[in-house]
């Protein structure tokens, strides 16, 4: 297989590149047979994988390597692609966007440098995984939870600076952090917020620091490679309430929205519920072909059917208290209220106290399992998230959920999707799951995705993340005053990294040097 | 200037991997070790390996996980966790942990590097006569379900 060297990089420099890379971190560390580069694509992608081929990888260990391996690949006008786990799955997974670029691979820093409980915080490395942070936490009984995403095999680094997602109070990762250590594209070393102060006292507890606020600018960006951030982490609390309820109508969804927006803004609700398609559920427990065998989308009859074998509504919703006792069932009262104008139907109601089981607390505890969606096809299977974001109203999820569902039903691809609850916006994350050995299937998913996107940016919305292949697709959308803020970015991009050489093309934002890649 | 290469240029490759965990995978009777001379140094290096094996594949290959799950639904129930099998040479093990198989996403160097798959593919290639049933239920339900 033909190494894929990045644009204008000679084959005899590159190699240069990597013995230089090697001197930091030695040979070990850097990865450059066939066998590397294959692992390091996006396995799960509809069809091209090899559009973000890597060249190699360079696993440092420590933020003082990554300088030097930034310092090196300025001199050989050589990109880097930062990752912290890489298990960037539905979005593109470890692979850079632009083809030939260098994974510079976190996974080895692994530090956990420290956990506050009275203030409830850590420090930590980007290599540091979900499961790791639970661990440690777990064994040194440590009562703070974590906020995880429903795949959990990544990192705590890598999801924040994605603008990640659990399920607790503290849900978006991207707000609990406070404080960073960046390398810049030029290779020095800075520390955002009151980190900037050489002794400063509260790094990990107050954000914003003096004069502009940079932790943000780091998040889905390119201005730098994370080598240590402070999260927030939430105190246990003593109890936690759970409500269950089946919705049995796909409409279902539109007055849930409404009932819960509200109490979601005046703070009833404190962590953000996913309502999704009872497909999902599905979905990890059996593959398709036990149902359906025919062409086409699974017809709504066949679903009826698994549906009422399971005893599952079209919808599920799963919402959590947490806090005191008492204040937990007032809350519950109050929601329960609120759905009695719709619904004859109770919830199910569970309850937690401290020391009972983590596993039914409602906490953040890591797990892979809804991996096992991606089976549902068949064959090798693949998958791709749109994930749009809407004012949290029915007006708005009905209109987008039918005719995201329309649109998939166009192509032959099973409606997969689900509405996380923020105060005001909700995030729509549709999956499509496909085999990747039907080619037919996956050029159809491919064009399935422009035109959402295409779809949403007419009804004003956006992309709260997106894969590598559609970042360019979505820049575009954000159109105002002629792609102003692209402007913007691109003016800081080539400010800070005047040789193009961090992770051009991330985000649709693109270094001088490779302005001529934009799709 | 943007250089795209085809997704056929994989071909071979994805052939190569496949085939070779075909030849060498699924099905095959176990080939039976020479019994390592020194007993003690094995058990170590087995624990070594099974300690390894829940912290990097432990994620998918314990009780409830998907490659549980989808060894089960391939292969039958007796067949679905993968430290309980005495089937799988060391080589195939290591193929498939570097390139994948189906939805299982190939591992790097850098999340399994090769000192370390050695020991968990000598765990899970260990002789019949290795297998130790299990303490306690294989299910970490706490950290992996
Ligand atoms: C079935 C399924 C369910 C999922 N559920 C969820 C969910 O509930 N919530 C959710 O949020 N996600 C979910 N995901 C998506 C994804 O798997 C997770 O978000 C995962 O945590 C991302 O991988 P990672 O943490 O290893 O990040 P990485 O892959 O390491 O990082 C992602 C990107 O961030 C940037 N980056 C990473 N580290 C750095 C750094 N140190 N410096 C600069 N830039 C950096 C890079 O551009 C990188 O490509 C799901 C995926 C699947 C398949
Ligand atoms: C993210 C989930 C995941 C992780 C992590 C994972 N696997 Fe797997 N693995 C799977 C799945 C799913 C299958 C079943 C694929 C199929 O048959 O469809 C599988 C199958 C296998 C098989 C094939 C067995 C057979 O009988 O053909 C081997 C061998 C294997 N895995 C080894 C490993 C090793 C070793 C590790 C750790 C280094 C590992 N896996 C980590 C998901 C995973």
């Amino acid at each position: 297989m033909p190494v894929v060297l990045p644009p204008n990089v000679s084959e005899k420099n590159f190699q240069k590149a990597l013995d230089a890379f090697a001197g930091v971190v030695g040979r070990q560390w850097v990865l450059a047979t066939d066998e590397d580069r294959y692992t390091y694509m996006d396995i799960y992608a509809p069809g091209d994988a090899d559009e973000h081929i890597p060249s190699a990888a360079v696993g440092p260990q420590s933020a003082e390597e990554v300088q030097a391996i930034v310092r090196i690949a300025n001199e050989y006008k050589v990109p880097l692609w930062p990752i912290s786990r890489g298990k960037n799955l539905g979005y593109g997974a470890a692979a850079p966007e632009m083809p030939g670029t260098v994974v510079l691979d976190l996974g080895r820093m692994k530090r956990i440098i420290e956990v506050n409980e009275r203030f409830g915080y850590c420090l930590i490395e980007p290599g540091v995984g979900f499961f790791d942070l639970f661990a440690h936490l777990q064994e040194r009984k440590i009562p703070l939870w974590m906020s995880v995403p429903a795949n959990a095999w990544g990192s705590v680094v890598g999801n924040a600076l994605e603008r990640g997602y659990g399920y607790t109070p503290y849900g978006e990762n991207t707000r609990n952090i406070c404080g960073l250590e960046v390398v810049l594209p030029t290779g020095e070393m800075i520390r955002t917020g009151t980190g900037a102060m050489s002794n400063s006292a509260c790094w990990q507890l107050f954000k914003y620091g003096y004069g502009p606020s940079w932790d943000q600018a780091f998040v889905q960006s390119n201005y730098g490679v994370v080598t240590k951030m402070g999260m927030w982490l939430m105190p246990e609390p003593e109890a936690t309430l759970g409500l269950k309820m089946q919705l049995p109508n796909p409409d279902d969804v539109g007055w849930a929205v409404d009932a819960l927006q509200p109490l979601r803004l005046s703070g009833v609700l404190q962590q953000n519920p996913s309502i999704g398609n009872s497909l999902r559920v599905v979905a990890t427990q059996t593959p398709r072909s036990q149902w359906y065998q025919g062409d086409g989308a699974l017809p709504d009859d066949v679903l009826r059917t698994i549906l009422s074998k399971y005893n599952l509504g079209w919808w599920g919703i799963d919402l959590r208290l947490y806090g005191y006792d008492e204040v937990n069932e007032a809350h519950a009262k109050i929601i329960k209220a609120a759905f009695a104008k719709h619904t004859k139907q109770e919830f199910e109601v569970t309850k937690w106290h401290r020391g009972e089981p983590i596993e039914d607390s409602g906490a953040g505890v890591p797990a892979t399992r809804a991996l096992q969606i991606i089976n549902w096809r068949g064959g090798r299977g693949g998958h791709l998230g749109f994930s749009p974001v809407l004012p949290a109203s029915s007006e708005h999820v009905l209109k987008q959920f039918h005719s995201t569902k329309k649109r998939y039903e166009e192509i032959g691809v099973d409606y997969y999707g689900s509405f996380t609850l923020f105060e005001r916006y909700t995030t729509n994350v549709n999956m499509m799951v496909y085999d990747r050995d039907d080619q037919a299937m996956t050029s159809r998913v491919r064009n399935l995705f422009k035109v959402l996107v295409a779809d949403a940016a007419k009804e004003g919305y956006s992309e709260y993340r997106t894969h590598l292949s559609y970042m360019d697709d979505v820049a575009l959308s954000f159109d105002y005053n002629n792609h102003a803020l692209r402007r913007l970015n691109e003016t800081v991009k080539d400010a800070l990294d005047p040789n193009g050489i961090l992770a051009p093309g991330k985000q649709g934002i693109w270094p001088k040097a490779f302005r001529g890649s934009r799709a | 200037m943007r250089t795209k290469p085809r997704f056929r240029s994989l071909a071979p490759f994805m052939l190569f991997a496949l085939t070779t965990s075909a030849a060498i995978g699924v099905g095959v009777a176990h080939p039976r070790h020479p019994r390592p001379r020194r007993e003690d140094d094995s058990a170590q290096k087995f624990n070594e390996g099974e300690k390894l094996f829940r912290a990097r594949c432990g994620y998918c290959h314990l009780a409830g996980g998907t490659g549980t799950i989808m060894l089960g639904r391939r292969l039958g129930k007796d067949h679905a966790l993968l430290d309980q099998r005495t089937d799988l040479t060391a080589a195939y093990v290591k193929t498939i942990t570097r390139v994948g198989l189906n939805s299982m996403p190939p591992h790097t160097r850098i999340e399994v590097p090769d000192t370390e798959l050695d020991l968990i593919a000598a765990f899970i290639a260990r002789p019949a006569s290795a297998h130790t049933p299990p303490a306690s239920p294989p299910s970490t339900r706490a950290t992996h379900e």
